[in-house]
């Protein structure tokens, strides 16, 4: 597929970035997580597109697994609506926040600290310690 | 640009046509009213032979201390069996060998009836089986315990609840089916499947079996339960019994939870609501920050901090990023900022990934979840770093310029339409 944006034109694997998003797809919403650091990857190294191609497109993949993901969780009987209350105004709320801490902190250091954190949750779920 | 569109209309009546054989669409399964039925037969049963109990209340605030006191013949050990009115799912997956088939089964058992809060209080002399069968770790069976410490006969709540089973393959997953519902069990069978679903749903032995009964020589009894914290709310039945025929009358105590703690029903678990709140808000601006949305952080640690189910934080997390990420849209579609050809082809992949996912969440056992969740975020973890390297920020540095410059234009594009 040939994809042309705001001027230019990039080709584009359609196959890899299907079977790579339906497996993401899988996975996100197996274990009921957004899919966003695992698209962007896919988009931008595995198809080789710029950054201001995939931000906005990779959303858009992402909200058709969100939804068939939401619904399909409903019919399971997987959703519990009190819960659902308690966490969604945190979760709003949080998006007002971030932009304003991320003003004033170092992207990187971000990141180093998620690293660090994510390990220490990924080997205590692992049961290594 | 036909086969483009040839493309979309095969994978949208694909979609559609799987809908359909799943049954998506139809009538919900019917819940069996049997409620009354099982009132009466239960009073038939508690005819008062030679055994008397009595509690010491009527009610407890969010768990507490409770005292049964009673007589029963003498030299014979004494059971208590508590369960609460309130209902849950639980469901099981059995993919064991056989060994006698020497095949995998591959039946899914599901209920929607078991007790929110079920426990069975034997004999202290049987501390010791108890503790045995702990050492067992994940892999300790109830209908073991029942034959060990002679509780068989007693186990009755659990034993009539309606349990159906699906004949699941690897096709009917693909399509997100639970498979074939098969017939229904007869009484012994369910009760043995049941004695699974009570482990399925409470996970730990000691949340199903304690040794508290202190039976004396003469044959009165007592025992101090321990009713834990963040169980369902309402009416609880108690019942003291010696074996199959022989149990007192039933005697019921409220649990009465209240604000800021609240139920979730179909969790089966009552919690502060501020403290999901506050961890939800704290986890959420990180993962803004960071760059990944929340749910990566926030449920592994819902299924660690509190017993919930893993399937149900998964199908609860996930609907409440579906607003963001609509907004989100609808700002970048704003300033054109979408390629919608791309989007929306990637996007048929992941609706039918989506589509398989959530049906796969209930095949899994907590255990399973946890370490494939662990496995994922240290992928996600190596995928952080490599975006901390110098070549990669020295690349993005490049991008984010060309990204704002081109969101820019965008911008002013746009506006110049609407001015003119």
């Amino acid at each position: 597929m040939v994809v042309e944006f705001w001027g230019q034109e990039f080709k584009v694997n359609t196959i890899l970035g299907c079977i790579g998003g339906f497996l993401i797809a899988i996975t996100s919403s197996m274990f009921g997580f957004g899919g966003g650091p695992f698209m962007v990857p896919l988009m931008t190294v595995g198809l080789g597109l710029p950054m201001y191609v995939v931000v906005g497109s990779s959303l858009l993949a992402i909200f058709f697994n969100t939804v068939m993901g939401t619904i399909r969780h409903y019919q399971f009987g997987n959703f519990d609506f009190l819960f659902f209350l308690i966490m969604f105004p945190a979760a709003i709320l949080a998006g007002f926040i971030a932009p304003q801490i991320a003003k004033r902190v170092s992207p990187i250091w971000v990141k180093r600290v998620a690293v660090v954190g994510l390990l220490i949750l990924a080997f205590s779920l692992l049961g290594l310690f | 640009m036909k086969r483009y569109w040839l493309a979309v209309i095969i994978a949208l009546s694909a979609t559609v046509f799987m809908m359909y054989q799943n049954g998506a669409f139809a009538a919900k399964p019917k819940e069996p009213i049997t409620a009354e039925a099982k009132t009466e037969e239960s009073k038939i049963e508690a005819s008062t032979e030679g055994i008397t109990a009595q509690l010491d209340k009527t009610s407890l605030n969010n768990g507490g201390k409770i005292t049964i006191t009673g007589k029963a013949p003498e030299g014979k050990p004494v059971y208590i069996e508590i369960w609460s009115d309130e209902k849950v799912r639980a469901s099981r997956f059995d993919s064991e060998l056989d060994k006698e088939t020497g095949k995998r089964p591959y039946i899914f058992y599901i209920t929607q009836e078991m007790p929110a809060y079920y426990k069975l209080f034997v004999p202290q002399d049987f501390k010791e089986t108890l503790e045995k069968e702990k050492k067992e770790g994940r892999k300790w069976s109830v209908s073991k315990v029942l034959r060990d410490t002679g509780a068989a006969a007693v186990y009755s709540a659990p034993a009539k609840i309606k349990i159906d089973r699906y004949q699941t393959s690897l096709f009917a997953s693909v399509i997100g089916s639970r498979g074939e519902l098969l017939s229904q069990m007869d009484a012994g069978e369910n009760r043995r499947r049941s004695m699974q679903l009570v482990k399925a749903r409470f996970r730990d032995l000691p949340k199903v079996f304690s040794a508290d009964v202190l039976v004396e020589p003469d044959g009165t009894f007592k025992a101090e339960i321990n009713i834990r914290e963040g169980l369902a709310p309402g009416k609880y039945n108690v019942v003291a019994a010696v074996d199959k025929d022989t149990k007192a009358q039933p005697l019921t105590f409220t649990n009465n939870i209240s604000f800021p703690t609240m139920y979730l029903s179909n969790a089966g678990t009552s919690l502060n609501i501020f403290l999901p709140f506050l961890l939800v808000l704290g986890v959420a601006t990180f993962g803004v920050l960071m760059g990944a949305g929340g749910g990566f952080i926030i449920n592994p640690l819902l299924v660690s901090l509190w017993p919930l189910p893993h399937t149900i934080v998964a199908g609860t997390v996930m609907p409440t990023v579906l607003f963001s990420q609509g907004s989100g849209i609808f700002n970048y579609s704003k300033i054109k900022f979408i390629h919608w050809k791309l989007g929306v082809t990637i996007g048929l992949a992941m609706v039918l990934g989506g589509f398989i996912g959530p049906k796969l969440t209930e095949l899994i056992t907590l255990d399973q979840y946890k370490f494939v969740f662990g496995i994922i975020l240290i992928i996600l973890a190596a995928l952080m770093f490599w975006q901390t390297t110098p070549g990669y920020l020295d690349k993005n540095k490049k991008e984010q310029a060309i990204l704002k410059e081109f969101q820019k234009r965008a911008k002013e594009s746009a506006e110049k339409k609407k001015s003119s």
